[in-house]
């Protein structure tokens, strides 16, 4: 019966993808599925961080309440969106822009590629460590800097201690540290458009600014896709540098969600409301993903 | 031939199981560069003076210490002997991470040591103590004697003639306008937000009659944001606003390297630095009377015995060695502390009758108030160390104070009044 044979081939072929799911997806299951189901669990609950002698009990929804009526919550959701809402477009373009400047051959390009690359691979504690140093004020390099050019007229100023100077100060250390990573992307992006297109617009009479506005752009557009969601969700996680170097200060200008929830549940050791910010915080990062998403959706068609 | 190897292998083992020292765990938080050389160094002659016991000294960073602790707690990792700061015994002997210590150490050291010191390390739950210090804190003001002689400005010398708020802002004042002066005071901003404003600054809240906490009824509100504390805590801002004190980012030393500011507010742990410095223009002021009463801190790293350790009495003899009259004094050398120990006391030459830093025992003797001693006291000082932090920004001062008086209600209402306190 030659009709039954591709039934029982593709209960083969279905079994064999299952069987090559099952690992990836038992993982997914234990580290990201249940852990997200036991937050929602754990977010309706007074659960301390640390053992205690007295019992966990079910709260209801009294933590998002909490949250929800926290001007501390809403301060930081304002400054993680402002902070995502300028790093994305920035560091994308200058990753961009420093991947076109070293996808040209010359000597040594690989030495700019590595120096570019650099601070993206030194820790971040580290990297703000440094910039605490050179911020410092009165007497840090980079207001000594801005002194000499200026012949004293702009500044010292106090970046990290200023509550409208230290955002934007924490904005351009994280570029300018983490934009080595949009670039490496960028690069492999360029080095996949087949070099004939180029060479095709030449002979057509094409400029250098019609090459990257008619070929360069639109090959990447894969590219932009990945940089554009990784670098919103890397964007909402900002807390590393706002920790070591304001510690979500002046006045709460820097704090983010991410540090609100770890100031919630370490320093406070209160799980449940940490639980349950997280549950929100994964609720808007989930609406903006599928936002993305449906925009670029709507792209393709 | 490979037999006999065998079996001398055997015997190796067996020889040096029973002769190998039991090893301990000891954390301690690694502060100043003094005390971490003066421990180590005691760590490794105690490894050596004896064959028992073999103490694994681990440093951790000071900054996140009890974050630390809380991990070690919740992985059931923590060692068997540790330091903290003092006002966390409430809450790690409520959350079960220490056993008394009252039957652990000898009895002649415990009843030698500072009255402070005893009254730091008993939880209130059962009147027992669960940890000890081998040295008490000192909060005062030191003062660049040159500049503040140029100032115009009168030095007190004890307690009873110490400053009032009127003369202590008086002197501030005369202060910024003395030449050579960049700052009047140096409120040690660039520690950052942490347990320094806690211990630095609810002396003030305390002294005009304000607390972080009723210590009876154990509630914040009504105490963290009444009145006083709201006048308190608006001094602080006062200072700051005037251009009075160093601002964060300026770093540690324009009190003792720089020498343009005139005085320091800042603990016992800055006497070696600020000596070098300043040599004999070093002078130890009293804590004003900002309100009624002069009040200072107390209280400072302890160690305590985990409630996991399998090996309690090693422990405590590694505790009982660091308790040793020369050991503290060697201790409180290197980091300026007040020894915990009476017998230590009378041998320090910086703490005796007549000494640089006898001032500190005058103190502790008579105005100081020791942080809170309830469980609830991590939260305690991390919200009002944020309020501060707020408050020296410029943030309003009463609705900064209510929103950790909140936090703080929160938190006991999810520990359900952390009983037996709160009864």
């Amino acid at each position: 019966m030659p009709s039954q044979q591709p039934a029982s081939l593709r209960n083969i072929e279905s079994r064999a993808a299952w069987g090559m799911l099952a690992p990836a997806m038992t993982l997914l299951i234990i580290f990201i599925v249940v852990p997200f189901f036991l937050a929602f669990l754990l977010s309706l609950t007074n659960e301390r961080l640390i053992p205690r002698p007295i019992p966990t009990k079910w709260t209801g929804i009294r933590n998002y309440i909490r949250v929800l009526t926290d001007p501390d919550f809403w301060q930081a959701l304002r400054n993680t969106f402002w902070f995502t809402f300028f790093i994305v477009p920035v560091q994308s373009s200058i990753g961009l822009g420093l991947a076109l400047l070293i996808n040209r051959q010359f000597k040594g390009n690989h030495i700019f590629r590595g120096i570019y690359f650099l601070p993206t691979v030194v820790p971040m504690v580290m990297v703000a460590i440094i910039w605490a140093g050179l911020l410092q004020a009165p007497e840090g390099v980079i207001n000594g800097i801005l002194r000499q050019i200026s012949f004293d007229q702009i500044g010292p100023y106090d970046w990290l201690h200023h509550e409208w100077l230290a955002m934007p100060t924490i904005m351009l250390m994280s570029t300018w540290q983490g934009v080595g990573f949009q670039m490496i992307i960028y690069l492999a992006g360029l080095q996949n458009i087949p070099k004939e297109l180029y060479e095709a617009a030449r002979i057509d009479g094409a400029n250098l600014w019609q090459l990257f506005w008619f070929i360069t752009l639109p090959l990447l557009r894969n590219t932009h896709i990945v940089v554009l969601i990784t670098t919103t969700i890397l964007a909402f996680k900002l807390f590393t540098q706002v920790e070591v170097l304001t510690q979500g200060g002046p006045l709460g200008a820097t704090n983010s969600l991410v540090r609100y929830i770890y100031v919630a549940g370490f320093q406070y050791q209160k799980v449940g409301l940490a639980a349950a910010a997280s549950v929100i915080f994964f609720l808007i990062v989930l609406a903006i993903a599928l936002c993305q998403h449906h925009l670029i959706q709507t792209d393709k068609d | 031939m490979y037999k006999k190897l065998i079996f001398f292998l055997i015997w190796i083992s067996l020889v040096h199981s029973i002769h190998a020292a039991q090893t301990i765990q000891v954390w301690f938080h690694s502060g100043k560069g003094e005390e971490r050389k003066v421990l180590n160094e005691q760590v490794k002659r105690f490894n050596q003076m004896q064959q028992e016991i073999h103490v694994n000294l681990i440093l951790l960073p000071e900054g996140s210490y009890n974050d630390q602790v809380n991990a070690a707690a919740l992985a059931k990792d923590l060692p068997d002997l540790l330091d903290f700061d003092g006002p966390y015994i409430a809450n790690y002997v409520w959350s079960g991470f220490l056993r008394p210590l009252d039957k652990l150490v000898n009895k002649e050291i415990i009843e030698d040591l500072l009255p402070s010191i005893i009254n730091q390390g008993t939880y209130p739950g059962d009147g027992r103590l669960y940890s000890i210090g081998t040295f008490d804190s000192g909060l005062a003001l030191w003062g660049n004697k040159q500049l503040l002689k140029k100032g115009g400005v009168r030095i007190p010398t004890s307690t009873k003639d110490a400053w009032n708020l009127k003369e202590f802002e008086e002197a501030l004042a005369k202060l910024a306008s003395t030449p050579g002066v960049k700052w009047p005071l140096d409120l040690k901003l660039n520690y950052g937000r942490g347990e320094w404003f806690t211990y630095g600054f609810s002396p003030i809240l305390q002294s005009m009659g304000g607390d972080l906490i009723d210590r009876k009824r154990w509630v914040p509100s009504g105490t963290l944001n009444s009145k006083a504390s709201i006048e308190a805590m608006g001094l602080l801002q006062k200072w700051v606003k005037q251009g009075w004190v160093v601002n964060a980012a300026s770093g540690d030393n324009k009190f003792y390297g720089d020498k343009s500011v005139g005085l320091s507010w800042v603990g016992h742990w800055m006497w070696q630095a600020h000596k070098k410095g300043l040599g004999d223009d070093l002078v130890l002021i009293p804590m004003p009377r900002f309100g009624s009463k002069a009040v200072t801190g107390m209280g400072s790293w302890n160690w305590g015995i985990t409630k996991k350790s399998k090996h309690p009495k090693l422990a405590a003899k590694f505790l009982e060695f660091l308790l040793q009259p020369e050991e503290v004094l060697r201790m409180a050398n290197a980091n300026g502390a007040v020894p915990a120990r009476l017998t230590s006391i009378d041998q320090s030459s910086l703490y005796q009758k007549g000494g640089p830093l006898h001032l500190f025992i005058e103190q502790l003797k008579t105005i100081a108030v020791p942080r809170p001693f309830h469980p609830a006291y991590p939260i305690l000082t991390s919200v009002y160390a944020e309020a501060v932090d707020h408050i020296l920004a410029g943030g309003n001062v009463e609705i900064e104070l209510n929103k950790a008086v909140r936090k703080i209600v929160e938190d006991i209402e999810d520990n359900d009044g952390y009983p037996p306190f709160g009864k």
